[in-house]
């Protein structure tokens, strides 16, 4: 490695990070770096720029701002590097002392740089208008961070060779992580004192989560209450009711006079006193206060405000006295009769344990079960649906499905006749059983069945029929056949493959007349190129070789299920809400929908892990192929089988308890509204309620799993 | 009779297992394959009852041409063809009478066999083939619980219920000791000698093969190169047995 060479590498990566690394024939190393500078440069500056939309926050960046920054900090350090290395030259080369050069280096960059060198770095690239001391630092360090990895680079460069890389990816990766976690702090806006400081305001909602009990029961309040009646207005000649007398068994309460007139309010809304009343009470707990309620005639009870004291100490007797208005009360002019009012006094005492569930408890009860049993339906139905499915994806299984192509045209022909007439005679049947209201489950059965076996049967038989009959057909006419059939088959697809690239794609940048109008042009020629293939393929294909109708199906049913999988069971409680509305039938659509996928998947591996051996010798047998499937792979899968939907059962559950946050009904319906109504004593309680179901399941499933194995 | 012509097998991968393969098998014939490790023994007896399929060449079993074969016709032809395997190949997590049934499925109702129920007489042949392998005590266990000889025993009866015509064994003793290798090889024969059901077997160990065989055919890299009737094997030497078969040839008794 020549000096030269050495030195063509380090310059090409202090051009380009990577560059020379590159040159040298370490193209992976080189494309690495070139990675880590940039995408650190470039991320803060993007983040910069974006924060910049909200002027008040923070201060826009430009790249080449930012650039200029990095440059003027690899300068700076440059120099550094330099003092360091002719530094650390004079001093002795022990390990110790070595190190501790090194760490005194880091103390000066620090100490040195930013606050010395920064600054003046930061005046020299920000514009004079731009705020100059926000992000000052956080800017500094980055551009301190890229330019190191630059340095890294260049020396990188200069020791690489075309076979090794001298300096190992230590440097690089750490300078990356160092770069990433400063910018993810920003960009995630982690804010230590502000959790700190606000921590307290927290504490009290926190505990009404963590110990909810007390909302799960009932209390009843044991209060002290007397009542004293008084008629207002007070006409002349009426007969006012009669004035209570002190009793010795209970609390009470004597008010006088017990006919007065009400108080009113003037035009500027100032309050005309009416009667003033004296009452006097006794029986009440000595030392605590008691309240003073009014109720009008028409029952409404209120705490009169502005006539007098409504709270007032009870003396060491159990006895108390005071004065007050009659508060202005409203009667309505055809209110007839005398107008009874009531004045209560009442003593809060303790709350009563009464031992009977809160309503809300009850309702939490009642949620849980919900959820709790649309884990569990869905669960049985989504593995009952999944276990035909899994045996289509089951490469190993399906491998071998292989039809003749006269056996194929013959039998999609009979799969789309069958279908047809399968379906007519669904709806003969779900007429006769008077529609699908009716017996939803019946007409749906026997539909299902119909169509699905009258599909199958129309393929069987006319697939064999296609194949008798061609094999007493000369050979043209058998080809003649198989390029019209095959051109015909290829022609449906590639209609659809037309018509979806011109509402997907074209339809992304055309307006709509203009798609609408190359629409079926489009779908034409995409089916007729597609016939073309077809009759090409028809022409060509040797009479004995035989089409792989599982591989097909394996695929096209994988492809199904890992994009049903991939789709989290929140997104489809989405669509179930649309789809049935809201509640637990959602939920239980998104959760089967979800379950037939992921356990479709995971049984169809376990069967494509099976000993093939068993299936040859029960084939050898004479068995048929749904007799190897029930003798000689269920036996192999059934543990594998129950122990996946075991698991799924637990996953349900689990997740059922969230699917009603999108409004799929059970508990996190609940969950969410008490949050949205702030009600976090009974949040809490729906949390434990959560938590201990999903602990309980826990439990019970890793038990049955254990005896299963 | 069954006569083999021209048969040739070429694996996806480009293997070439087989090559112009031809012999005939008259009835009641206790036929040997020999042959080193990897040089078709296995592709030969799978393609007789089409486990693989057959590149080329035709498969001719009492004037049935059994490549010519659709699915319902291949399955009436396997049912009385029975195949045993070096690894027995029992359903491991189903008792020892559930396999031994199995045996029957080309034969029962389909619809009521996929429900696991067989008539009563079927249980009855079933116990009467594990009693002739010596294992009618132990029709109720799990297969896995069992020892290889005894799986081995329970694969034969399984074969038994086929009534079979023709048996393919391939390498059945390869994974026992000797003493269990004569016993599954006495089952063989017993069938061979006292049912006239033909054999085709293919051996390892020259002492069963001159025991056992009433002719020996010898495979070399797919290809046919030897044929010799009961006299020639008994008058083999051990060099001569080594020729055909290799250096890993050896006696069973040592
Ligand atoms: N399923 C297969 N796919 C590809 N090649 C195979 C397959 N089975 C066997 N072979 C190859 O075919 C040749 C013959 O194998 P086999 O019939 O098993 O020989 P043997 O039973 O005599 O040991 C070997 O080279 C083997 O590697
Ligand atoms: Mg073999």
């Amino acid at each position: 490695m020549t000096f030269w060479r050495r030195l063509l590498h380090a310059v090409l990566s202090l051009l380009v990070p990577g560059l020379g690394q590159a040159w040298a024939g370490q193209f992976r190393r080189g494309f690495y770096i070139f990675l880590a500078t940039f995408s650190l440069a470039g991320l803060t500056v993007f983040t910069a720029a974006q924060r910049a939309r909200f002027p008040e926050q923070v201060y826009g960046l430009s790249f080449t701002v930012f650039l200029r920054l990095t440059v003027l900090a690899f300068l700076t350090l440059g120099a550094l590097l330099l003092l360091y290395s002719g530094f650390s030259r004079r001093v002795p080369q022990d390990e110790y002392t070595r190190r501790m050069t090194f760490l005194g280096f880091l103390l000066v960059v620090v100490l040195v740089y930013f606050p010395l060198v920064g600054p003046q770095l930061l005046e020299v690239a920000m514009p004079p208008a731009g705020s100059r001391q926000l992000y000052g630092t956080l800017l500094m360090t980055m551009a301190a961070v890229v330019a190191g990895l630059w340095w890294w680079n260049i020396v990188d460069a200069w020791h690489v060779r075309p076979d090794e890389a001298q300096m190992g990816w230590s440097g690089l990766i750490a300078l990356t992580l160092v770069g990433l976690l400063i910018l993810g702090n920003w960009i995630v806006e982690i804010n230590v004192p502000k959790a700190i400081r606000e921590y307290r305001e927290t504490s009290r909602i926190l505990g009404d989560i963590l110990w909810p009990w007390r909302a799960a029961f009932d209390y009843r309040a044991s209060e002290l209450r007397a009542t004293a009646r008084i008629q207002a207005p007070c006409p002349p000649g009426s007969q006012p009711p009669p004035v209570n007398q002190p009793r010795d068994d209970g609390p009470w309460v004597v008010v006088e006079p017990t006919c007065g007139q009400l108080s009113t309010r003037d035009d500027k809304g100032r309050l005309q006193y009416g009667t003033l009343l004296t009452i006097r009470g006794g029986g009440f707990v000595p030392g605590k206060k008691v309240k003073i309620k009014w109720e009008n005639p028409i029952g409404n009870e209120f705490t009169p405000r502005g006539v007098g004291p409504t709270e007032i100490e009870v003396g060491p007797d159990g006895t108390f006295e005071t004065q007050m208005y009659i508060p202005d009360v409203v009667i309505p002019d055809i209110a007839k009769g005398p107008q009874i009012h009531k004045l209560h006094v009442v003593q809060p005492g303790a709350l009563r344990f009464t031992g009977t569930l809160s309503r809300e408890m009850k309702l939490a009860l009642q949620a849980m079960l919900v959820s709790i049993m649309m884990g569990f339906m869905a669960t049985f139905v989504g593995m009952v649906l999944a276990v035909p499915l899994s045996f289509l994806a089951a490469r190993n299984l399906m491998s071998t499905l292989r039809v003749s192509m006269q056996g194929l045209l013959g039998g999609v022909l009979g799969l789309s006749l069958g279908g047809w007439l399968g379906l007519q005679a669904a709806h003969w049947v779900s007429r006769q059983m008077g529609g699908l209201e009716q017996a939803p489950v019946a007409v749906a059965l026997t539909s299902a069945v119909l169509v699905g076996g009258m599909a199958l049967v129309g393929f069987r038989l006319m697939g064999r029929a296609q194949e008798r009959l061609m094999a007493h057909m000369p050979a043209a006419v058998r080809t003649a056949i198989r390029m019209v059939g095959l051109a015909a088959l290829l022609a449906v697809p590639g209609a659809l493959l037309g018509l979806g690239y011109a509402r997907g794609i074209l339809a992304l940048a055309w307006p709509p007349e203009e798609v609408a109008v190359v629409e079926p042009k489009l779908m034409w020629a995409v089916s007729g190129l597609a016939a073309i293939v077809g009759l090409v393929i028809g022409y060509r294909w040797p009479e004995s070789r035989p089409v792989p109708l599982g591989q097909g199906i394996y695929a096209v049913v994988r492809l199904i299920m890992n994009v049903v999988r991939s789709i989290e069971p929140l997104i489809w409680g989405l669509v179930g809400v649309i789809w049935v509305g809201l509640g637990p039938f959602a939920g239980f659509i998104a959760l089967t929908l979800h379950t037939i996928a992921a356990l479709g998947k995971l049984y169809s591996e376990a069967i494509e892990s099976i000993h093939p051996g068993p299936i040859e010798a029960i084939q050898s047998t004479g068995a048929n192929r749904l007799q190897t499937i029930m003798y000689a792979v269920l036996p192999q899968v059934l543990p594998h089988f129950t122990a996946y939907s075991l698991y799924r059962w637990d996953i349900n559950v689990r997740m059922s308890t969230v699917i009603g946050l999108v409004g799929g009904g059970g508990i996190g319906f609940l969950l969410i509204q008490w949050i949205r109504q702030v009600q976090y004593q009974h949040a809490g309680l729906a949390v434990w309620l959560i938590a201990l179901t999903v602990a309980t399941l826990d439990f019970v499933s890793a038990g049955i799993r254990k005896r299963l194995v | 009779m069954l006569k083999v012509e021209h048969l040739t097998k070429v694996y996806d991968n480009g293997t070439v297992a087989l090559r112009d393969v031809s012999f005939t098998v008259e009835e009641g014939e206790f036929l040997v394959v020999i042959g080193l490790s990897g040089s078709g023994k296995s592709t030969l007896l799978r393609c007789i009852n089409r486990l693989v399929e057959p590149t080329e060449g035709r498969i001719v079993w009492n004037d049935v041409d059994i490549t010519a074969l659709d699915e319902a016709g291949l399955r009436r032809v396997r049912r009385e063809i029975g195949f045993i395997f070096q690894e027995f190949n029992l359903v491991e997590r189903i008792s020892v009478l559930q396999n031994v049934l199995s045996g029957r499925l080309g034969y029962v109702n389909p619809w009521w066999s996929l429900m696991y129920y067989f008539p009563p007489e079927e249980r009855q042949r079933a116990l009467e083939a594990l009693e002739t392998v010596g294992l009618r005590e132990k029709a109720h266990v799990r297969a896995s619980d069992l020892s290889g000889g005894q799986k081995q025993r329970v694969a034969i009866a399984r074969a038994l219920m086929q009534e079979p015509k023709l048996i393919l064994a391939d390498e059945p003793v390869a994974s026992l000791d000797p003493v269990l290798a004569h016993s599954i090889m006495g089952y063989l024969e017993r069938l061979n000698r006292e049912q006239g059901v033909t054999v085709i077997c293919s051996l390892h160990y020259l002492d069963l093969v001159q025991r056992y065989a009433t002719r020996v055919i010898g495979l070399r890299e797919g290809r046919l190169v030897y044929e010799g009737t009961r006299e020639d094997i008994r008058r083999l030497s051990d060099e001569e047995f080594k020729r055909i078969y290799g250096e890993e040839a050896q006696r069973l008794g040592g």
